[in-house]
């Protein structure tokens, strides 16, 4: 939206967007197209602002016009309280709107995927009811009589088709803007993996509830407006679920998690809409095929019109161009000479930590009646590299999980730079300055690798999210760190496309983004060829000399003993010894943990 | 005594509903589907049921099995030419898909029927029961009665036969089935059939106790979903703990505060939710961060 | 003829582009315990899935008694006497023991005898089963769940059964009732295959054993030698002052 104008991506639409503006003036007598072309802004109003919510973030709410309801009934309440046209209350509707979806938002975005869906119908129909019931405010289900225009009669419906098309257009601008901006990254890293998101200082709960109260004010704002259009609002018609899954359909038709996408399709649907209802005559055959449109949609064309489009001619392009191969070893050797001051750690918030960086402390975690850490302490040293080893079972996934936040133990604590951190939101570990990578890598797979190293963030501020996506000297560092680890290549590459062994470099690389003073590395050379782990080795060495602390949990034992000062031996859910890599080589009980205990299978009472 | 006959009402309408959403309930529970279609099959069933009595003057109790089967033969096809197919693309998309069917089939309902109210209206659908100062309705006491023990049926088969235990089987550990040569597609199927069964039995039931029309489906699925929620996804004795709960308050409100029945119901959802982000017997699952 | 019961030959793996198994071979004889060892990563749990069927072998054949089952679906090898005792939890944990054990007589649902006499078998073997069989699943400790996931496995009267990892987060007392189960198995003459990653405890259990590494096989034998072999340490631990 805000790149070149020449691109035609974005100058096809403003071209159509020129011409619907000038229908009324250069079309005489269009009336009905104008009736008609309203329905389809509003249409399009709504599937923009639905997309911000369901379409980034991909919470699908089949309730959202509950906010085009709130904002019709604010318009004719207050309208007529105060004497007022509802269509100057507009800013009010999204207020309004705004507000209630703030409140809401807050409690059903608490819950997930299927449990989410239904709870938004519930909504919708509470408000339905809501309306019905508080008869003096609403006038109870016969609704209330809205006050009609103070234009001349011979400007028809003009005016109105003005507002809603400068309404649309607004929507337009907000949806663009948030989706150029790091909460629309943020968003679309939370449809991806939500964890994922929170483990790199996402606060997905702020990002969320931010998404669908914006995601609100086109309705609001729009439903204003469209209540005085109407000449009345019902409790019916104002929280109708049937306009929900219009606005659905249209959203997917069109394309989910697209600017323009919800915008043809809102066209698409309310051009139909009206179709079947010229066509057929009633109102049963409309739902018929609003019905069959949305399973066709669903079962055929699932990603919606645009992107299936945009697909196709990149599918044409690539057919030209030939695949560009990348030489897996020319990636493996180089690791560039930085400043170091790229891959320092950033100072602690809050540092009154003495020598230990992080420290858990008498750690239990219990599943089912079974410990399956019993009882662990342990503490990094500042600018250590600290491995934690034992064979599968003994809890050192556990005990992982339990510093990164991703479970909270049953007893016990962890501290980090002096601070106990032991209930603490996992986006607030990130900020911390506590990073981690997975074994099994997490990165977002629809976004490009350099989009995933400018997600993560360091904190939550209003600043930050209006900031763009581009913004700030993220992106350069990104480039630095990716030419740093001889990624530089595949900066535009889907994380999808890479090998698994690049994805985790790309992990560590994403991870870097947040100059955390601790990285703990849940199984880096698992699944990974020798000259990458030698790659990965010497990148690890590289942090450590910049001042990271670093904790391994690995089982390749030579990999460990080459790099780390201090290691711990997990065993059963304890620690069953630590010292230096030498100590650890040599000692019989590490053997026996690892090869087993000879006694073991001598069957009791034989 | 007041008390006693909104407690009686409260159960019996507990029982029908309870039938319902354990359709819900078990179609997730293999299959991680939400069923929003279920109201549009019972409204389906009702109707359908409307008419035979309307034509032949059939006792529509006796319909209860024809429904239940042609439900299931639905419920199956559906799975079998759609769900299928869309389920990979993830829970949000067959919910959008299932919503397809329950457009779909209202407009053919609305064409067929029209958009009236249709009752079924049988000799006894005046009548009442009477016990001291009890005073029940018959259809409400048929019903409920009939819904209780319908499901308690399907309970009884779910737990004592191979199919039954097949599907338990699926929905308890996907993986486990499969290593004991369960067929995930069979399952499943099953239990899409019979999900849309209790659709089809449900509707007899609700035909002699409410009038329906067409767009009367948006009001059951919503109670239906609700239920669910309350009672944890997945759960079939989460999903009588919900119809009862629901059953309850709606005959509560009916007494003393009508109109705002199915408000406090959505209320005392959203504020379990609060507490209880996975309903009153659902899991919380270990992925969880938030 | 000698009794051997499954033969892998050149068998190559893997997800996605990489080759996890490159080439192996693998014999084994009727009512041995094999067990694989292996550092994380030589490719140990693939090839339970290759002979199971949940991966597909890029080349090489898997025969079971004569019969190819490389490449086919996993149900018809569970037909053909392959059953599985898994790494991770397998069992029903809303049914009870009793339940658990008969579901694995799922495919043979229809002879009524048959699925008792099998019933009697596995609770003869395994008296837990007797013992808790009104119990949930859910409630068993991670000992007497793995007894039943074996109790399950025999009701199809496999003539292998593969097992991940059997003792893996179980006390040493369960592993010692479990590895006295897995020899009274396969002393009724069923062959068992299973990994380990403690190597003396699968050593100690097994009658034959395969070191595994990078995809291949490195040795393999009778398990006494294996298990004092200086070379596995090494695997293990890596070279001394390397």
């Amino acid at each position: 939206m805000m790149a070149n104008l020449r691109r035609p991506r974005v100058f096809i639409p403003v071209i159509l967007l020129v011409l619907l503006a000038l229908i009324p003036i250069v079309v005489q007598d269009s009336k009905y197209q104008q009736s008609v072309l309203i329905v389809c802004f509003l249409f399009a109003i709504m599937a923009s602002g639905w997309n911000l919510i369901s379409g980034l973030a991909g919470y699908v709410s089949l309730g959202h016009s509950v906010y085009l309801g709130i904002g019709m009934y604010t318009g004719a309440i207050l309208g007529k309280a105060w004497g007022v046209e509802p269509m100057f209350l507009i800013p009010l509707g999204a207020i309004v709107a705004a507000a209630v979806a703030l409140v809401v938002g807050i409690i059903v975005l608490r819950t997930k995927s299927h449990a989410f869906v239904i709870i938004t119908i519930a909504v919708l129909l509470s408000f339905q009811l809501l309306a019905a019931n508080l008869k003096k405010l609403t006038g109870g289900s016969d609704g209330i009589i809205v006050q009609q225009p103070s234009w001349a009669v011979d400007l028809g419906t003009k005016p109105y088709y003005y507002v809603f098309f400068a309404l649309l257009v607004l929507t337009i601008l907000l949806s663009a803007f948030v989706m150029s901006s790091r909460l629309g990254a943020g968003l679309v890293a939370i449809r991806n993996d939500e964890g994922k998101a929170a483990s790199i200082g996402i606060n997905t709960t702020v990002y969320k509830v931010t998404a669908y109260v914006l995601s609100a004010i086109p309705f609001g704002a729009a439903g204003a407006l469209y209540g005085q259009y109407l000449g009345f609002v019902n409790p019916l018609g104002a929280f109708a679920i049937l306009t929900s899954v219009y606005l659905v359909l249209a959203a997917l038709i069109g394309g989910r998690g697209t600017l323009w996408g919800p915008v043809l399709g809102g066209f698409i649907v309310a051009i139909a809409n009206e179709a079947a209802t010229t066509i057929s005559g009633g109102v049963s055959a409309r739902v018929l095929i609003m019905g069959a449109i949305l399973i066709l949609t669903v079962m055929f064309m699932p990603a919606g019109l645009l992107p299936s489009i945009s697909s196709m001619i990149e599918r044409r392009k690539a057919k030209r161009q030939t695949v560009k191969f990348i030489d897996q070893a020319s990636i493996a050797s180089s690791l560039s000479d930085v400043d170091t001051t790229l891959i320092a750690p950033r100072p602690h918030r809050r540092d009154h930590a003495g020598d230990a960086v992080l420290e858990v402390r008498n750690v239990v975690k219990t599943f089912g009646g079974v410990d399956a850490v019993g009882g662990v302490s342990v503490a990094l040293q500042r600018g250590s590299i600290t491995g934690l080893i034992g064979p599968n079972g003994s809890g050192k996934t556990t005990l992982f999980n339990c510093m990164t936040g991703t479970i909270r133990p049953t007893s016990g604590q962890v501290i980090l730079a002096g601070n106990d951190i032991t209930s603490e939101r996992v986006w607030t570990r990130a900020h911390d300055g506590l990073g981690r990578t997975f074994q099994i890598t997490r990165l977002f797979k629809s976004m490009t690798v350099l989009d995933n190293l400018v997600a993560p963030l360091e904190r939550t501020s209003a600043r930050q999210m209006v900031a763009g996506r581009y913004t700030g000297d993220e992106v350069e560092r990104a480039r630095d760190i990716l030419e740093f680890m001889g990624l530089q290549e595949f900066e535009r590459q889907n994380a999808a496309a890479l090998s698994f062994g690049q994805q985790k470099l790309v992990e560590l690389a994403q991870v870097l983004m947040l100059r955390p003073s601790v990285i703990l590395l849940d199984e880096p050379a698992s699944g990974i060829n020798p000259t990458l782990i030698e790659k990965l080795a010497n990148v690890i060495r590289r942090l450590n000399e910049a001042g990271t602390t670093v904790l391994i949990v690995e089982h390749n034992i030579p990999l460990v003993l080459s790099l780390c000062d201090h290691i711990h031996v997990l065993a059963e859910g304890k620690i069953l010894t630590s010292g230096s890599p030498e100590e650890i080589r040599n000692d019989p009980m590490v053997i026996e943990a690892y090869l087993g205990p000879d006694h073991m299978l001598e069957a009791p009472g034989v | 005594m007041e008390i006693v006959q909104v407690l009686a009402f409260g159960l019996l309408l507990g029982g029908v509903y309870a039938l319902l959403a354990s359709g819900v309930t078990l179609i997730f529970g293999v299959l991680d589907v939400v069923n929003v279609a279920q109201g549009a099959f019972l409204v389906f069933s009702a109707l359908f049921t409307w008419q035979i009595w309307d034509a032949f003057g059939v006792e529509p109790l006796l319909l209860i099995p024809v429904m239940g089967f042609l439900m299931g033969v639905l419920g199956w096809g559906i799975y079998r030419g759609m769900v299928m197919r869309v389920a990979p693309q993830g829970p949000g998309m067959t919910v959008l898909l299932m919503f397809g069917v329950a457009l779909t089939l209202e407009g053919i309902l609305n064409l067929i029927f029209g958009n009236k109210f249709k009752s079924v209206t049988p000799p006894y659908f005046t009548e009442s029961f009477t016990i001291g100062q009890l005073v029940i309705p018959l259809p409400q006491l048929i019903s409920g009665v009939l819904g209780f023990l319908i499901l308690g049926g399907i309970y009884a088969y779910l737990r004592l036969s191979w199919a039954g235990r097949a599907l338990r089987a699926s929905a308890q550990n996907k993986d486990g089935a499969a290593l004991v040569g369960i067929s995930s597609v069979k399952s499943a199927s099953f239990a899409f059939a019979i999900g849309a069964a209790t659709a089809g039995v449900g509707g007899v039931l609700l035909s002699i106790m409410y009038p329906i029309y067409p767009a009367t489906q948006y009001d059951w699925i919503a109670r239906l979903l609700g239920i669910v929620v309350l009672g944890g996804f997945g759960s079939i004795p989460g999903a009588v703990i919900g119809s009862l709960i629901l059953g309850m308050t709606e005959a509560f409100a009916n007494t003393y505060l009508p109109q705002w029945s199915s408000l406090f119901f959505y209320g005392t959802i959203l504020l379990i939710l609060l507490f209880r982000p996975h309903g009153l017997m659902g899991a919380k699952t270990r992925e969880d961060v938030a | 003829m000698s009794d051997v019961v499954l033969t892998m030959t050149d068998v190559e793996a893997g997800y996605g582009g990489g080759l996890v198994l490159q080439g192996l071979s693998l014999e084994l004889e009727r009512g041995t315990i094999t067990c694989i060892v292996g550092p994380n990563g030589a490719g140990k749990s693939t090839v339970l899935r290759v002979i199971s069927g949940l991966l597909k072998p890029n080349t090489g054949s898997v025969v079971l008694g004569g019969q190819p089952i490389g490449g086919l679906p996993p149900a018809a090898i569970l037909k053909a006497g392959v059953a599985q005792v898994p790494q991770n939890r397998a069992l029903f944990d809303g049914m009870s023991v009793h339940e658990n054990v008969l579901m694995g007589g799922y495919l043979i649902r229809r002879q009524r005898s048959l699925l008792h006499e099998r019933l009697e078998m596995v609770g003869d073997l395994i008296p837990i089963v007797r013992e808790r069989a009104h119990d949930k699943a859910g409630n068993l400790s991670g000992g007497q769940r793995r007894m039943v996931e074996i109790g399950r496995a025999l009701m199809l009267d496999p003539s292998v059964i593969l097992m991940d990892e059997p003792s893996l987060g179980l006390d040493p007392k369960s592993v010692a009732k479990v590895a006295e189960l897995i020899r009274e198995v396969a002393s009724t003459g069923r062959t068992v295959l299973l990994v380990e990653q403690n190597v003396r405890l699968g050593m100690n259990l097994a009658t034959h054993g395969v070191v595994m590494e990078q995809g291949t096989v490195r040795l393999s034998g009778e398990a006494a030698g294996i298990a004092d072999n200086p070379e596995i340490a090494t695997m293990y631990l890596g070279k001394a002052g390397g």
